[in-house]
């Protein structure tokens, strides 16, 4: 099985490039970008199998990124971060298309539990 | 119910609401703080279990320990405003420096307006005299015009909040720089008939200027 390619999108540069190289230590490919644009483009260069997506990205919100990403591929399936308790903005991500979400700060078990999940759904199509 | 009881409440109402939105920011930062902490953290376990200790490693430890007490910093700042934040609540008149209530304020609604990428600007004149009035009110009055300010405004706009002593008074005038949006919202989220009667309460003066600025004036002496 190839190694699964994760979009990690978080405009907090610290968590983000932190985080990467704990699962770049657990076998995933990762790629990080700090706001929309830049996943955007990321996005496009190098389709991943999961995206993990922080909710409030300055400039372009989480919610517009995700539903770009839904319109150009929806099997890509998406884990959606967030610091902010923010309920609406939740169930407008999960209506909108995301897999599900995890509250920071994480547990990386969990999380390679629910980016191994997406992955094996992506897959099924 | 009279109306000036009817205000009287909505005034009650709208300064619970923004303290909640105080308190959704303040959590919000304080999440991201302890994520930040979290996985650098988490990074220095895995790499102990992955038996790293080359001269390379050692220096990502030094980095990783520094980003720690980095956002440990950041988060006793944030900290710090809040409580103060909630003492200005203790009393309602009390003397206070108005450059330190408005500076907790930005500094609590920062990461707001961050996410809207508006920036806040402080031009505070340094020897301002103290004031002898309702700080809790006052920083009520300058979120009402500083959220509608964020409101309104697109992205990388900014908003200069200046502080200057006149007379017997202070004056704060919020300038908003930036192309206003689209689709503005023609009802701000504080009512101005609720502003003016903040602004009676506390014996000032609210004027909005061409160009959206606005001057609140204000007495070294509330009573």
């Amino acid at each position: 099985m190839t190694r699964t390619k994760v979009l990690l999108v978080d405009d907090e540069v610290e968590f983000a490039s932190a985080l990467a190289e704990r699962l770049q230590m657990r076998n995933y490919e990762v790629r990080t970008a700090s706001n929309g644009l830049e996943a955007m483009a990321l996005f496009h260069e190098m389709p991943p199998d999961v995206v993990l997506l922080d909710l409030k990205i300055p400039g372009m919100d989480g919610l517009e990124i995700l539903s770009n990403i839904k319109k150009f591929d929806p099997t890509i399936e998406v884990l959606m971060l967030t610091g902010h308790g923010d309920v609406s903005s939740v169930q407008k991500g999960m209506q909108s298309g995301a897999l599900e979400y995890m509250m920071k700060p994480i547990d990386i078990d969990e999380l390679t539990s629910k980016i191994d999940k997406a992955r094996k759904k992506k897959e099924r199509g | 119910m009279h109306s000036n009881d009817r205000h009287e409440q909505e005034l009650r109402l709208l300064q619970l609401h923004f303290i909640g939105k105080i308190l959704a920011g303040f959590t919000h930062e304080a999440k991201n703080y302890l994520a930040i902490i979290n996985e650098s953290v988490g990074l220095m376990g895995d790499m102990v279990q992955m038996g790293k200790s080359s001269e390379k490693d050692l220096s990502e430890y030094l980095q990783i320990i520094r980003s720690v007490e980095d956002q440990i910093k950041k988060a006793n700042e944030q900290f710090r405003a809040l409580n103060r934040f909630a003492h200005r609540m203790d009393t309602e008149l009390s003397s206070f420096n108005l450059n330190e209530s408005i500076f907790e304020l930005i500094a609590l609604l920062t990461r707001l307006a961050n996410q809207k990428k508006i920036t806040l600007i402080k031009n505070f004149q340094e020897d301002l005299p103290s004031l002898y009035s309702n700080p809790s009110l006052i920083q009520f009055l300058v979120f009402s015009v500083l959220d509608e300010g964020l409101l309104k405004l697109e992205k990388d706009s900014r908003i200069t909040i200046e502080t200057a002593g006149v007379d017997q008074a202070v004056q704060i005038k919020i300038i908003p720089e930036g192309n206003v949006l689209e689709q503005e919202s023609d009802v701000p989220s504080v009512p101005h008939e609720i502003v003016e009667m903040a602004i009676k309460q506390l014996h000032g003066n609210i004027v909005r200027e061409g160009g959206g600025e606005t001057l609140i004036v204000l007495p070294l002496t509330a009573s």
